[in-house]
């Protein structure tokens, strides 16, 4: 009986709230919705694969490019790029280079590649970009990489972008399993995948007494992202909680100690 | 539940932080004190210990050195949280008996730290089958002077009993042998991708027929102040929804086919 109440209550969670919606129409291109940072003191490269070309060889017969969308950290466009993907090859793509005078330092972007080959559409899956970003910080000589996070939007034919992150009817809380550290700046960048606005609350809990340390509140725009600064101090070692009604609120934590950073998601 | 692995890269030092509390408020409704086990593989048995308890809502570091002084050899070291210790000595993998998230999984920190700099990830291991392999694509090879770059193959499997299998590396263009190493199971093989004569653009291609890992990327400044440390995704991730692991096999037959040449 208890075992059977169980499921039901897991049921109730679930039902009719996925962590990632599907596009109604096979064929479409899906991508996260990556964090860009572009400051004097940050620089932000994605390494673009020709996804295409992974299932089917180099054909060259088909024109494959992918369209970069870039969003400012309210989630309105601020431009799109087009390149073209060169099979089978490592394409290291600057974003600074876009993002000159965009008048934010943070946003996030999508990539969306031209092409699904038959063999995808057939197994009903839909070809998404989650690849691989990193982050070079105060000019260092070593950039921190960190990989895709959620399978975040789609791009329709008709150049419709849907989000694709699920809702959840009740608020949610993502518990980061990471202790923060004191001498530690920890800036923790959040998206909302979600088609609709967010309200998002980041809470440090001391895991001393479990009382609350520091509490921030924000509304994100669909596609937008916000980033939460948070230092500790010394007699307070603290965990992280993301509340929320995004089903999975899973964080990008940029961890600077010494002017060294590391990033790393939830 | 899974087993978090302490790292070991070139100049560094390996550290697993293990929570525990439930990475979400709905999946587990109530978390009770866990047992925290160290597992290693030797002379053809797993063997564990007992390393201490950890209370609802705590944290605990565990470093490579707080280990050493229970485990008297190079063996990868697989912390574990569970409802009870673990056998001493047992033929199999032992399994983990604890409460599951999938939305996240229940992870811990993985880390690595110079005397200057850490790096980490949220991470898990499980075991894989031996009948596995490995194809992934790694275009995390950083160049400036002075870094230094590797791969580094986490594998555990159920069986304790040493084996190899052969792994090699390829520029994904011209599908050239660059280099080729042995990944050692239930170990963190360290392979250097410095030297292999790749330039900016290449596309690694890291493809073992014989067994599955964990592939992650490792780059360091020479004297330890910089790290960056990632792992690449299996080739299933390259789609959503559908049967994906089908589309994993897809790119699989491919790109074995195409280096089998």
């Amino acid at each position: 009986m208890l075992l059977y109440m169980e499921r039901i209550r897991k049921k109730l969670w679930n039902i009719m709230q996925p962590l990632t919606h599907k596009p109604k129409v096979l064929g479409v291109p899906v991508s996260d919705l990556f964090i860009w940072r572009n400051s004097k003191d940050w620089k932000t490269f994605f390494e673009l694969t020709d996804i295409g070309g992974l299932f089917v060889g180099c054909d060259d017969s088909v024109s494959r490019f992918v369209k970069f969308l870039v969003f400012d950290n309210d989630g309105t466009l601020l431009l799109e790029k087009q390149i073209s993907l060169t099979c089978n090859k490592r394409q290291q793509i600057d974003l600074s280079k876009f993002l000159c005078n965009v008048g934010c330092e943070f946003g996030t972007f999508s990539v969306f590649h031209s092409y699904t080959h038959q063999v995808v559409s057939d197994l009903g899956s839909y070809v998404s970009d989650r690849g691989y970003i990193s982050y070079c910080y105060v000019g260092a000589p070593l950039c921190a990489y960190v990989h895709g996070n959620h399978d975040a939007i789609a791009q329709l034919s008709n150049g419709e972008l849907l989000p694709l992150g699920g809702i959840s009817i009740r608020t949610r809380e993502y518990r980061l399993q990471h202790a923060l550290l004191s001498a530690t700046l920890y800036e923790t960048g959040i998206v909302n995948h979600s088609a609709k606005k967010q309200h998002i609350l980041c809470r440090v809990i001391s895991t001393s007494n479990g009382e609350v340390i520091k509490e921030w509140k924000v509304r994100l725009g669909s596609r937008g992202c916000h980033i939460f600064p948070c230092e500790v101090n010394q007699s307070q070692a603290g965990r992280m909680v993301i509340i929320s009604h995004l089903v999975m609120a899973r964080p990008l934590i940029f961890k600077i100690k010494n002017n060294k950073l590391d990033v790393f998601h939830g | 539940m899974s087993y978090y692995p302490i790292l070991k890269a070139p100049g560094c030092e390996g550290w697993v932080t293990l929570c525990n509390f439930s990475p979400n408020n709905w999946e587990i409704r109530d978390v009770s004190s866990k047992f925290i086990n160290v597992t290693w593989a030797e002379g053809g048995k797993w063997r564990s210990e007992y390393l201490g308890m950890l209370a609802p809502d705590e944290m605990r570091t565990i470093t490579i050195e707080e280990v050493s002084g229970v485990i008297h050899s190079n063996a990868l070291p697989l912390l574990s949280l569970g409802a009870a210790s673990l056998p001493t000595s047992s033929e199999s993998l032992p399994q983990i008996v604890s409460p599951q998230t999938h939305v996240p999984n229940w992870r811990a920190t993985l880390g690595l730290s110079s005397a200057q700099s850490s790096t980490c990830y949220q991470g898990e291991i499980d075991p894989f089958p031996p009948s596995g392999s490995l194809l992934t694509f790694g275009p995390f090879i950083q160049f400036n002077e002075g870094v230094e770059n590797y791969l580094i193959l986490l594998n555990i499997e159920k069986s304790p009993i040493v084996r190899s299998s052969q792994v090699e590396i390829l520029d994904a263009d011209q599908v050239v042998l660059r280099g080729r190493a042995e990944v050692v199971n239930n170990d963190a093989t360290i392979i250097s991708l410095d030297n292999l004569g790749f330039g900016q653009n290449d596309l690694p291609v890291i493809v073992c027929r014989g067994m599955s890992a964990i592939p992650l990327y490792f780059s360091k400044t020479s004297d330890g102040s910089f790290l960056s440390l990632e792992h690449t995704h299996p080739p299933a991730s390259y789609v959503i929804h559908g049967k994906r692991w089908e589309a994993q096999k897809v790119i699989k037959n491919l790109w074995f086919a195409r280096t089998a040449q």
